[in-house]
């Protein structure tokens, strides 16, 4: 973990709404693992007041980058800034994707603004481990066409993608789970058999819930991104709860087996199974 | 020019004014990384129950102007594990621990401090009797208060139980939601605390509007950071007048500035709070300043600005 000031080297506006963010930060970038985050101060001044966490899109030995989505107060003074500006930084934090070596086969499965990881987790995948692009699997869902995020960058890296889009302007018009139905139902059951794969998710809640089961009913290990308000980003608040498995509170109680893990330390990426949803 | 930033509270030393606050620093080990926590005057930890507790469900956490509400609801591993698994670490650091403590009932209360009393390792007990975020038992709501902090016959209830058991530093955190806090300092200075600490956040809510839903888990949440400063500052301020015991002050510290005026407002020692999940190194940075603000004033004894306000009263 590292707080700095960094330099801001790039911030463009990339689709709608949604800006890239290039900060200097060669301590952080080389430890940022994919699924990782950092916190930045969008502000010195007191309003806002608190932090706001940001996954990798991309970090290599000197920067690193964020895809944002302008939400609220704070996205919108970063999507102000220019180049030459310097914003605090902290970071790297959480618990990434682990990157797991017995499986042959990966789907990525990002929507809308939790697609940055994934791209992080692909690029690694490819230039760090050096898996093979024909054994990834991409699926991308987003509102439109203009909003889906990423997907060039995908194609440059030889990956497969699948896109979905909510009202059909491009690829599949529904779901994004629904494509990764019809791969896991039609080369599941024949494929995954005797050749293992992994899922790995990021996106709106709903999504990740359906892709959950998805996962279940096909037994496929699944690690999913889940987004939650945040203070501190590294465990001292304990702001970020997770409803998660977990043992019980007094024997005999007849409250269910789960607490609330940290989701800044614990996760923010956990294993499917072991999350509750409400 | 040799700086002395000493100051005591209760039967304890501090080698410098600035602590951090319960529940901003987990259990230390979370900023190791960070700062050198052997800098810091002392540490209060997370708050301790006998049983563990899972804490609220979310959401816990929303942003207000230049504040923020919290419910965490108290999630800790409850007396035991604490022992067992952060005690030993909070041990070794070698500064002043304080353990911040709530029982939802006087006689839980009794029953956390009694466990602690039989180990070793840390300095002081800090008695959550503030928490907005839980709900305690039949001999709080006796007297239909919220909570011990808003009523000062139970005030003295949970820190003469709890001073009889212990003869370590006892501080007792009030909260500010009641309308005269130096009548409940007074109660815990009666009832014999060596301290006080305050404030606790404020009981305070906020609305999605398109929801027409709370924001938080828990309803309400507690108020902290910037935006309750002077309110912090004026309780301080009325709280020395009342009683003799040393004060510990906070609500909203961000920089030295803030801290000097607890100070000069006649706190013998502050607490960082909010501002450790805006910058974990806040803490050390105040005290840097505050030796800055020293050399700077040419005062070189903190005890000489501790009081030191100056008004036509």
């Amino acid at each position: 973990m590292h707080r700095k000031r960094c330099l801001i080297v790039e911030n463009k506006k990339t689709a709608p709404g949604h800006w890239v963010m290039k900060l200097r930060c060669p301590e952080i970038a080389r430890a940022a693992a994919p699924g990782q985050f950092v916190q930045i101060l969008c502000a010195d001044t007191l309003d806002p007041l608190l932090p706001r966490p940001f996954s990798f899109l991309t970090a290599d030995s000197k920067d690193i980058s964020i895809l944002y989505q302008v939400v609220g107060k704070g996205t919108k003074i970063l999507a102000a800034l220019k180049r030459g500006e310097n914003l605090w930084v902290l970071g790297p934090l959480g618990n990434g994707f682990s990157i797991c070596h017995l499986s042959t086969d990966y789907l990525l499965v990002g929507g809308g603004v939790g697609i940055p990881p994934l791209y992080h987790l692909a690029r690694t995948f490819i230039h760090k481990n050096k898996y093979s692009p024909a054994d990834i699997h991409v699926f991308l869902g987003a509102r439109n066409k203009s909003l889906l995020l990423c997907e060039k960058d995908f194609k440059k890296l030889g990956v497969s993608v699948y896109v979905a889009t909510d009202d059909g302007s491009k690829g599949h018009k529904g779901f994004v789970t629904e494509l990764l139905l019809d791969r896991t139902a039609s080369v599941g059951r024949k494929v995954y058999r005797t050749r293992s794969a992994n899922i790995y998710a990021c996106g709106p809640t709903p999504m990740l819930k359906t892709v959950s089961a998805l996962a279940q009913k096909y037994d496929i290990p699944c690690e999913v991104s889940v987004e939650v308000p945040m203070a501190c980003g590294f465990g001292a608040c304990l702001g970020c709860a997770v409803k998660v498995r977990g043992w019980k509170l007094e024997a005999g109680s007849k409250a269910p087996n789960c607490r609330f893990a940290i989701g800044c330390v614990e996760g923010p990426v956990f294993q499917a199974k072991e999350l509750v949803w409400d | 020019m040799g700086l002395n930033l000493e100051t005591t509270i209760g039967r304890l030393k501090l080698k410098n004014p600035v602590l951090v606050a319960s529940g901003t620093f987990g259990h230390a080990r979370e900023f190791e990384k960070i700062i050198d926590l052997k800098r810091l005057g002392g540490i209060v930890t997370k708050t301790i129950t006998l049983k563990p507790r899972l804490g609220n469900p979310p959401v816990r956490i929303v942003e207000t102007p230049a504040g923020m509400l919290n419910a965490i609801g108290l999630q800790n591993p409850g007396v035991e594990k604490f022992i067992g698994e952060k005690l030993p670490y909070l041990r070794k650091i070698g500064i002043p621990i304080i353990v911040s403590v709530m029982g939802h009932s006087v006689e839980e209360f009794v029953k956390v401090v009694g466990r602690l009393e039989s180990e070793k390792g840390f300095d002081g007990y800090e008695l959550n009797l503030s928490c907005p975020n839980v709900r305690y038992g039949a001999s709080a709501t006796k007297t239909s208060a919220r909570m011990f902090a808003h009523d000062a016959v139970m005030i003295k209830e949970v820190v003469s139980a709890v001073r009889k058991m212990t003869q370590k530093t006892l501080i007792a955190k009030l909260g500010p939601d009641v309308s005269d806090i130096g009548a409940m300092a007074l109660a815990a200075e009666e009832a014999g605390a060596d301290a006080v600490s305050l404030i606790n956040t404020f009981v305070a809510m906020a609305i999605d509007v398109e929801k027409r839903r709370p924001v938080l888990g828990n309803i309400t949440g507690g108020l902290s950071g910037p935006c309750v400063r002077p309110i912090a500052v004026r309780m301080t301020w009325e709280v020395h007048k009342r009683v003799k015991i040393p004060l510990l002050g906070m609500g909203g510290i961000m920089d030295a500035r803030d801290a000097l005026e607890f100070l000069i407002a006649g706190a013998s020692a502050i607490q960082v709070g909010t501002a450790n999940f805006m910058n974990p190194r806040a803490s050390v940075e105040i005290l840097e300043g505050l030796r800055a603000f020293m050399k700077k004033e040419k005062i070189g004894r903190i005890q000489n600005l501790i009081g030191s306000l100056n008004s036509d009263e």
